[in-house]
């Protein structure tokens, strides 16, 4: 496994910014979301964080750092959160933090929503 | 007799036909968000049904260019008009006659539905989608979660296969 790291571009601004850290577990994805043929483009992460629970099976930290994101990229966020769930199930460390503008009431709900329909944790922090 | 002037916006911010490539929905999606420095939330909300409602011209417009013989790019319209008190925002594209059937229903149940409602309709519709290169298939139920107004739509038969279904989405600045 190697570490997946791609750059934003003010020229594709739909593409995220994306770190997963394979010595740390430290996962990030920042920016927005809302390109098209989405799961492409989540098919190499969601593939990476099941490796990584399958593999290193270490503690994963995944930051999401996200100002918007389709409903598309929802549906790929939520299955990351599946798994997240499954790995803490089975025993694995992971936390999950979402960083959101505060004036931004519809993304607190949207990660009301995550949090029911994955049974996952997320943590809201307050970007400054 | 006192005369009252009342005045009435009704300005056209945005008109496009045509293949709706992804370039294009982030440009104007750009524009959107700079339009003014006021009606901030409406603007956000714009934001995200505008993307939301073109991404489906793109993916399921009947009419549409292929893109290196790989890529499917839906054609269609978008109108976005702006009033005293909300903006409109319209897509136009074409569909199987079977499906404005179908589209027209799932409309009709969105109108119908609190918010409390959609939100569990989301997410069922979101944990039940198929995923892949179906999506979460929630685009509809979120524009008016974010919107708080019904989906306004029309269908227009073209022929015996294909009709042109338009949808519109009035967002309030206040």
């Amino acid at each position: 496994m190697e570490n997946i790291t791609l750059q934003s571009s003010q020229t594709t601004p739909y593409f995220p910014e994306v770190n997963f850290n394979i010595s740390n577990g430290i996962c990030e994805i920042s920016g927005e979301s809302y390109m098209e043929e989405t799961y492409k483009f989540y098919l190499p992460l969601i593939n990476w964080i099941k490796n990584y629970t399958k593999e290193v099976k270490k503690k994963l930290e995944l930051n999401i750092k996200l100002i918007y994101l389709n409903t598309s990229s929802t549906k790929c966020i939520l299955d990351i959160l599946e798994i997240l769930k499954d790995y803490k199930d089975k025993g694995g460390n992971v936390a999950v933090n979402w960083y959101y503008d505060k004036d931004d009431p519809d993304m607190i709900d949207e990660v009301e929503d995550f949090e029911v329909e994955s049974g996952m944790k997320i943590d809201l922090i307050e970007i400054k | 007799m006192l005369e009252t002037i009342v005045s009435i916006m009704n300005k056209t911010l945005l008109s496009y036909r045509g293949p709706f490539y992804i370039e294009l929905i982030s440009v104007f999606g750009s524009n959107i968000r700079n339009l003014s420095d006021v009606y901030i939330n409406a603007r956000k909300k714009l934001f995200k049904i505008f993307i939301e409602l073109s991404q489906n011209v793109s993916n399921y417009s009947e009419n549409f260019h292929m893109v290196n013989n790989v890529q499917r790019i839906g054609v269609g319209e978008l109108y976005l008009k702006e009033h005293d008190t909300f903006y409109l925002f319209t897509t136009k594209n074409q569909v199987k006659n079977s499906d404005a059937k179908i589209l027209a229903e799932r409309c009709e149940l969105i109108n119908a539905s609190n918010q409390i409602k959609l939100r569990q309709l989301k997410r069922e519709q979101r944990l039940n989608s198929p995923g892949e290169k179906f999506g979460a298939r929630i685009g509809l139920i979120q524009a008016v979660m974010l919107s708080k107004n019904e989906l306004e739509y029309n269908v227009e038969e073209i022929n015996d296969s294909f009709s042109h279904f338009s949808l519109t989405v009035k967002i309030d600045k206040y």
